[in-house]
């Protein structure tokens, strides 16, 4: 890219592409010769570096309302004027704006490969909507500083197109999309926790280097009949799988879960049943897998009756190293087949 | 206690009718060490291969690495290779240039080996790929079970490195680092302002239990280990070894103990070392709570610790399990850091902490093993020769794959940062 102007398109709605106010915020997409209204403070901020090729401009309402069908014809317009970057925004503290800009950023990225960069106050919808997958730097709620904030945006984009790694969120200015990267730092981590300790212990300001999880809370639900009229289900994480693990459940890291039938079953045979789970040690739940999924006495309840009916379908997956994503999934997917089964309560055993 | 580590550097090795260090150049009597080595029965076929930095090779199956050293006063790695006695006083030969890099040749899942590179950029990444490296490839004699071959292959290991390191014993060190700290109790008056710091070190995880011959801390397999405290000159001189698990720790890091390192450097400056509480990772509930309020205990009550450091060891319930016990820290007044490695498999930064405790609010992270990488290709391929198609070229494998690149108790630079 060294010596060659970077083309760039800009994206703007129809009030930074002085179209008009919330009268035109009907207004479909449209593209503009070079860079007009916001767009020329893109330009300033390039300077010799790049050139902005065409301004494309949508109104808010139209974005807002017909959202698929505005991203592809908005994405049809950047194509047309092979850009090998696009700016969207800033969009400040404009919401179906911001919305927009992020959209179409994240549409850019994946259908023609170009890096692409936004700009947003913290409070505006499309940041937590598109942080994730999108560089969306933090501006202030109106575009009184709007060349200092370009120029963030702008030497950003220049960096993606470049093919530079971008430094940490903090250093240049964008949302933190969520993904960790590593990078070597100034000390060895011995050091940093040593000093971090320090800094603790004398009550002066630290950074953890870790975000606490921002896990949601989910509360139990309460047992609305009697455990003797209830039906109770076993499910498990800790890796049960009948012998032979016809579902191919990882050792780690696990995508799937099995649901295996103990129609018949007062207990459950050793030889009948393996475990590849590698978070922990097996090989007691291998020799007994009561241990674990405790078939024998929920049958002796359901026998005298201190439980309704013992579900004959027991769940199980593997739980280390998996990730949030695929246990939420598997977590959604096997309460759904426990209500459509109409299981009321369910015993989940843990390792 | 007072351990003096007695360094000499090695700028060059290689085999030699005799094993002797002259000047910077190390010459290693390659048969007489075999013979040595294939002395235990439980070991076959033995072979060593000596590598260089800036060599186009990958040592692939790599299993542990371990320091050259010698004690001068007392057993080597007693418990494990010499007698049972007490390490971390006196003085011990340190070789730094060298180390001894011992494979595993049996094990088929090769995506938990580890590698290290001679060349290239992954070389940079590890402590290993800047030292002259001894590889050990030795098989198993024919009825040697697993457990008794890693254990013949470690101790191979540190056989080798106490050859090594006894060939410094006619030269004089290039230099000498003194580790001596008074009984923790005694602090002079001019010094007693300072915060007193302690290290809460995981040595093991029961994740999987150990081996009868799977010495740990002082030759022991910790199997009913409660916590306990030891000085941190027998870290230092060979008392805690690595047991037969896991990539992200290396005998190595143990002997050069980063922590443990990093806490003498700032003793008596900003902070008093107050000692080492070594702790296993429980494998069940009551186990881990008992664990974690007896550490704790320790820290508190019987060093008086105002702060403390801790690393773990293994897997995802060693991480909770460090916590746990920083969280019981925090509890009785202690303040903590952890070092934990970013346990997200997907990188994703919301799975990278397994825990969410309050309290334990100061982290540290030694970087994402799981992070993709590729290695790139070499010319020569040592300790794995039943893998050299698939080692020699270009590999695409993870982070952790390089052996050293990230070690649990923290001793790279590299950090997971969220982005």
């Amino acid at each position: 890219m060294e010596g060659k102007p970077v083309r760039v398109v800009c994206f703007v709605n129809q009030f930074f592409g002085q179209l008009g106010g919330e009268d035109k915020a009907g207004i479909g997409p449209q593209s503009m010769d070079g860079a007009v209204g916001a767009a020329r403070a893109v330009q300033q901020a390039l300077g010799d570096a790049g050139t902005v090729v065409a301004t494309i401009a949508c109104g808010d309402n139209y974005a807002a309302e017909q959202p698929e069908r505005a991203v592809s014809e908005l994405l049809a317009l950047v194509a047309a004027a092979k850009p090998d970057l696009l700016v969207a925004g800033p969009a400040f503290l404009a919401g179906r704006y911001g919305v927009a800009c992020g959209a179409l950023c994240a549409a850019v990225q994946a259908q023609l490969k170009i890096p692409t960069v936004t700009g947003m106050h913290p409070e505006n919808p499309g940041v937590e909507l598109h942080r994730r997958h999108v560089y969306v730097v933090q501006t202030g709620a109106e575009a009184t500083r709007m060349l200092d904030e370009v120029k963030r945006l702008v030497a950003l984009g220049l960096k993606l197109v470049r093919g530079e790694a971008p430094g940490a969120p903090a250093a240049e200015g964008y949302f933190p999309r969520g993904i960790t990267r590593n990078v070597v730092t100034g000390a060895s981590a011995a050091d940093r926790a040593t000093a971090m300790l320090l800094d603790k212990l004398a009550g002066r300001p630290f950074a953890s280097e870790v975000p606490r999880p921002a896990f949601p809370s989910v509360p139990a639900p309460r047992l609305v009949k009697t455990l003797q009229g209830a039906t109770i289900a076993l499910v498990t994480d800790g890796g049960l799988v009948p012998r032979g693990n016809p579902d191919g459940i990882e050792a780690l890291n696990a995508t799937r879960y099995g649901a295996y039938s103990i129609e018949g079953k007062s207990s459950l045979e050793a030889t009948q049943y393996d475990n590849p789970h590698r978070g922990y040690d097996t090989s007691w739940v291998k020799q007994d897998p009561h241990r674990l999924v405790p078939v024998d006495v929920a049958r002796e309840l359901e026998q005298s009756g201190a439980i309704g009916k013992l579900h004959e379908t027991v769940y199980s997956t593997v739980g280390v190293a998996t990730t949030l994503a695929h246990s939420a999934r598997m977590g959604a997917e096997i309460a759904e087949q426990l209500r459509a089964a109409g299981v009321d309560a369910v015993i989940l055993t843990s390792t | 206690m007072r351990l003096e580590l007695r360094w000499s550097e090695v700028r060059e090795l290689l085999a030699g009718s005799a094993t002797r260090l002259v000047g910077p150049r190390l010459e290693v009597d390659l048969d007489a060490l075999r013979a040595q080595l294939a002395a235990d029965a439980r070991l076959g076929e033995i072979r060593l291969d000596l590598v260089h930095p800036g060599e186009r090779c990958r040592i692939g199956r790599v299993f542990d690495v371990v320091a050259p050293r010698a004690r001068l006063d007392g057993e080597d790695f007693p418990g494990v290779l010499g007698a049972v006695a007490r390490a971390g006083d006196g003085r011990t030969l340190a070789l730094a240039g060298v180390s001894v890099v011992t494979t595993d040749q049996q094990m088929d899942s090769i995506g938990t080996l580890a590698v290290i590179d001679m060349a290239g950029p992954t070389a940079a990444m590890s402590p290993f790929g800047a030292t002259h490296n001894l590889v050990i490839s030795a098989w198993a004699s024919p009825g040697t079970g697993r457990s008794e071959y890693l254990a013949a292959i470690r101790l191979a290991a540190l056989k080798a490195a106490v050859h090594l390191a006894r060939a410094a014993r006619e030269a004089g060190p290039d230099r000498v680092e003194v580790f001596a700290l008074p009984p923790s109790p005694r602090v002079p008056a001019e010094l007693a302002h300072l915060p007193r710091v302690a290290y809460v070190f995981q040595i093991h995880s029961h994740q999987r239990p150990t081996g009868l011959d799977e010495g740990i801390l002082y030759g022991d397999p910790v199997r009913r280990m409660l916590p306990t405290i030891v000085h941190p000159n027998e870290v230092l001189d060979g008392a805690v070894l690595r047991g037969f698990m896991g990539r992200s720790v290396t005998t190595w890091a143990t002997q050069n103990h980063p922590v443990i390192r990093s806490l003498y450097a700032q003793h008596g400056r900003t902070l008093w070392f107050a000692g080492v509480v070594v702790t296993v990772a429980q494998a069940t509930e009551p186990e881990r709570v008992r664990s974690a309020f007896q550490a704790a205990g320790l820290v508190a009550h019987a060093l008086g610790a105002d702060g403390a450091v801790f690393t773990k060891i293994g897997g995802g319930a060693p991480h909770v399990d460090m916590a746990q016990a920083a969280s019981q820290c925090e509890a009785l007044g202690v303040k903590t850091t952890v070092l934990v490695e970013d346990m997200s498999t997907d990188g994703s930064a919301e799975g990278m902490l397994l825990f969410d405790l309050p309290d334990v609010d100061a982290m540290v992270n030694v970087g994402s093993s799981h992070e993709p990488l590729t290695l790139p290709a070499m010319d020569r391929v040592v300790g794995a020769d039943d893998l050299v198609p698939r080692l020699i070229g270009e590999v695409a494998t993870t982070y952790g794959a390089v052996c050293g690149a990230i070690e649990q108790v923290g001793a790279t630079a590299v950090m997971a940062e969220v982005r």
